[in-house]
């Protein structure tokens, strides 16, 4: 029996179940991440009171390490806040605020990037603001940043494997107990790393291709 | 036997995949002499002065500067070898190249573009190559821009920047590959002007233009090239003036009036 | 909760231990600097070779830059730590040990250098060829064209997405304490082993990254783009 049968193809089961937490909260992440970056820069960009507020909840998110943030949610806002009440929850939690921070400033790029001769062709047509933004600012800042949206995906998954460290039993932390179990790293990490490259790298493909299509069908570059 | 030629180009040929480019163009430039090349575009002129220079390798055929091979050279057998790119470089300072889009560098000021090539190629002292761009940047009478970097010139002013660029590397002769096309028309003549001087210093010169007016007060010679072929060659008078080919008489007709 | 609230904002426990602290904080700097220059030249490399005519160099570089880019930073610091030097011991036939600041500083500058690759790809295939044909009209030889005219172009305009990238390998250095390099997280988790005062201590190394990372990345922006702009006028 080879060794990568033994300390791999035998540990499926495991690697397996915490694949399917690394998927959860990565998606859970992503969710957070688009809500949240919306709405700060929505705050940001059209409602001044909580202007600076916003400004400083990206520019925090944005500027602190995922592990320090990850850390800190974890095992302080349990006391400060009362939640949240579980390290699952901490991990999407983080991943996601931190993701938020990065596309707030993606969605303004996007929003700013839309011609100002746009705007003002449906304002001459008699459209309300809020039509404009709708009809016309939105659908285009969506498009021309989606990319970028795929892109925080990978950013998500490559950072969820720190939520092992915090003991949320995904694929990393089912690796780096088999590790500790079996002490006989090689197999099991490499096979490990791998998946996790492929899942990046695919996700990543992903977004090239839909940046592509959108060059080609709507002549947009990616914001 | 005549004079050896500055540039000597014998029945070249280039052709990119099965698009031929050039079909055998063969033609002297004697030192002091100006040569103007006309001709629509892709007729095969600008291709022409690239492979003179081997910024393109040309198929076949042989470029000689002064009588010394330029990109081939024949080994003990007799074989026809590419010479290796250091030696290429070698003789590429033989000639000065300039560009229809001017490509100073935008990382260093206008005197240091000049003084790059003397400095790192030639291996001058930078007292020299100061010395040496300053005299050239007083021929393209742009002495007091030395400092400033190129994003802050004119287009004329950027192409009089590459003339002195080019003649800082002393070369035999200077290549010109459709100086003024990409300036605004009342940025053309202060390149032109210079241009004349230099032809008037008796600068051997290869110029690829639709200045039709420069071409004919300037050249010693005009080529007419169509479809990668010399069509009609001669003195200006007679290529722009009274010209044999109908293919010139037409193209000429659109420049004229 | 409002006591909690003065507990983790009451960061006298964090200025007690500020100087085994800081000591952290440098050895966040030092595998940063370390791992900057690795991810620095392998990228270049790696660029190269992706700017390459041949097809074979080509292959390379693209494989490179794509195991690194999609590699998660935390599995790569780990697998550098715990399977290279077997690997690596097997070739040589004798136990090897890797200490952890080297695997730290490998497993990082390649991450990085991945996407360094793509950026200086990126400012490489920028520089209009014109500029290159312009230095070879005056015999300038490819080594000398690649220092004097490509990279000092390529430097300028990969400035700001450098930039960026640096601060998230300067965030990432954090995740080395988990391979018990003793960095600035590190020296906290010790602290709160002793102390077991989480709240302030947490909070203080998230509040003092915050403040390195934001003011030291602005300062550099403004003066990279005041750099910059002396050219692209």
């Amino acid at each position: 029996m080879s060794n990568w049968e033994r300390l791999v193809w035998n540990q499926q089961g495991v690697l397996l179940q915490g694949l399917g937490v690394t998927v959860e909260v990565c998606l859970i992440a992503f969710a957070v991440a688009i809500t949240g970056g919306l709405t700060l820069c929505l705050i940001r960009t059209y409602f001044p009171p909580l202007r600076f507020a916003a400004i400083v909840l990206i520019e925090f998110f944005r500027a602190t390490p995922i592990f320090v943030q990850l850390v800190w949610i974890a095992y302080v806002w349990p006391e400060l806040f009362g939640w949240p009440n579980s390290f699952f929850t901490a991990g999407w939690l983080a991943l996601g605020l931190q993701s938020s921070g990065y596309l707030a400033e993606t969605f303004r790029a996007g929003i700013e990037g839309v011609a100002r001769g746009h705007r003002e062709a449906g304002y001459s047509v008699g459209m309300s603001p809020l039509l404009v933004f709708q009809r016309i600012v939105m659908p285009q800042a969506v498009l021309t940043v989606s990319p970028s949206i795929v892109n925080q995906f990978t950013v998500i998954v490559k950072s969820s494997t720190l939520i092992s460290v915090i003991t949320v039993q995904d694929l990393m932390f089912q690796a780096m107990k088999l590790v500790n179990v079996w002490y006989e790293p090689i197999e099991i990490l490499t096979v490990t790393a791998g998946i996790y490259i492929v899942m990046v790298f695919l996700v990543s493909t992903a977004g090239k291709m839909l940046a592509d299509l959108l060059r080609r069908r709507y002549g947009l570059a990616a914001a | 036997m005549d004079v050896m030629p500055a540039i000597r180009v014998v029945d070249l040929r280039k052709n990119f995949g099965a698009l031929e480019v050039l079909k055998g163009v063969s033609f002297d430039v004697h030192t002091g002499s100006v040569v103007s090349m006309i001709g629509a575009s892709g007729s095969g002129k600008s291709t022409l002065l690239r492979c003179i220079n081997f910024l393109e390798t040309p198929s076949s055929g042989d470029i000689f500067i002064d009588g010394e091979p330029m990109g081939f050279r024949s080994d003990a057998s007799g074989q026809r070898r590419l010479r290796p790119l250091s030696e290429v470089n070698l003789m590429r300072r033989e000639l000065g190249m300039v560009f229809q889009q001017f490509n100073l560098w935008p990382h260093m000021t206008v005197l240091g573009n000049v003084i790059e090539a003397p400095i790192r190629v030639r291996g001058m002292s930078r007292k020299q190559a100061v010395a040496l761009g300053e005299e050239c940047l007083a021929r393209v009478h742009l002495s007091e821009k030395a400092r400033e970097y190129p994003a802050r010139l004119s287009g004329g002013q950027q192409q009089r920047v590459a003339i002195a660029r080019a003649l800082a590397i002393q070369p035999k002769a200077m290549l010109f590959d459709e100086p003024t096309s990409s300036l605004d028309p009342e940025l053309t003549d202060e390149v032109l002007s210079v241009m004349r001087e230099l032809a008037g210093d008796g600068t051997t010169m290869i110029v690829v233009t639709h200045e039709m007016a420069f071409a004919r007060e300037v050249s010693d010679r005009v080529l007419f090239l169509h479809n990668g072929l010399i069509e009609e060659e001669g003195p200006p008078e007679q290529v722009l003036g009274a010209p044999k080919s109908e293919r010139c008489r037409q193209f000429l007709s659109k420049y004229l009036h | 909760m409002s006591d909690a609230f003065w507990q983790s904002v009451d960061l006298s426990t964090f200025w007690e231990y500020r100087q085994v602290l800081l000591a952290g904080l440098w050895f966040n700097v030092y595998v940063f600097a370390c791992s900057a220059t690795v991810a620095l030249a392998v990228g270049l490399a790696a660029a190269l070779l992706r700017v390459n005519r041949s097809w074979p160099f080509r292959w390379i570089g693209t494989v490179h830059v794509e195991l690194f880019r999609n590699a998660p930073d935390y599995i790569m610091v780990v697998w550098v730590h715990f399977v290279l030097p077997l690997l690596l011991g097997a070739l040589i036939g004798r136990r090897l040990e890797i200490h952890p600041f080297v695997s730290a500083v490998i497993a990082l500058g390649f991450v990085y250098s991945g996407y360094f690759a793509e950026t200086f790809r990126a400012g490489i295939q920028a520089i209009p060829v014109g500029h290159v044909e312009a230095a070879r009209a005056c015999g300038m030889a490819d080594r000398l064209i690649l220092r004097r005219i490509i990279l000092p172009q390529v430097v300028r305009r990969m400035l700001p997405e450098a930039v960026n990238q640096f601060v998230s390998l300067f965030k990432a250095t954090t995740i080395v304490s988990l391979i018990a390099v003793p960095d600035l997280m590190y020296q906290v988790s010790m602290v709160i082993a002793t102390e077991m005062r989480p709240l302030p201590l947490y909070t203080g190394a998230a509040l003092t990254y915050f403040a390195v990372i934001y003011f030291v990345a602005t300062g550099v922006r403004l003066l990279s783009e005041r750099w910059r702009n002396k050219i692209y006028a």
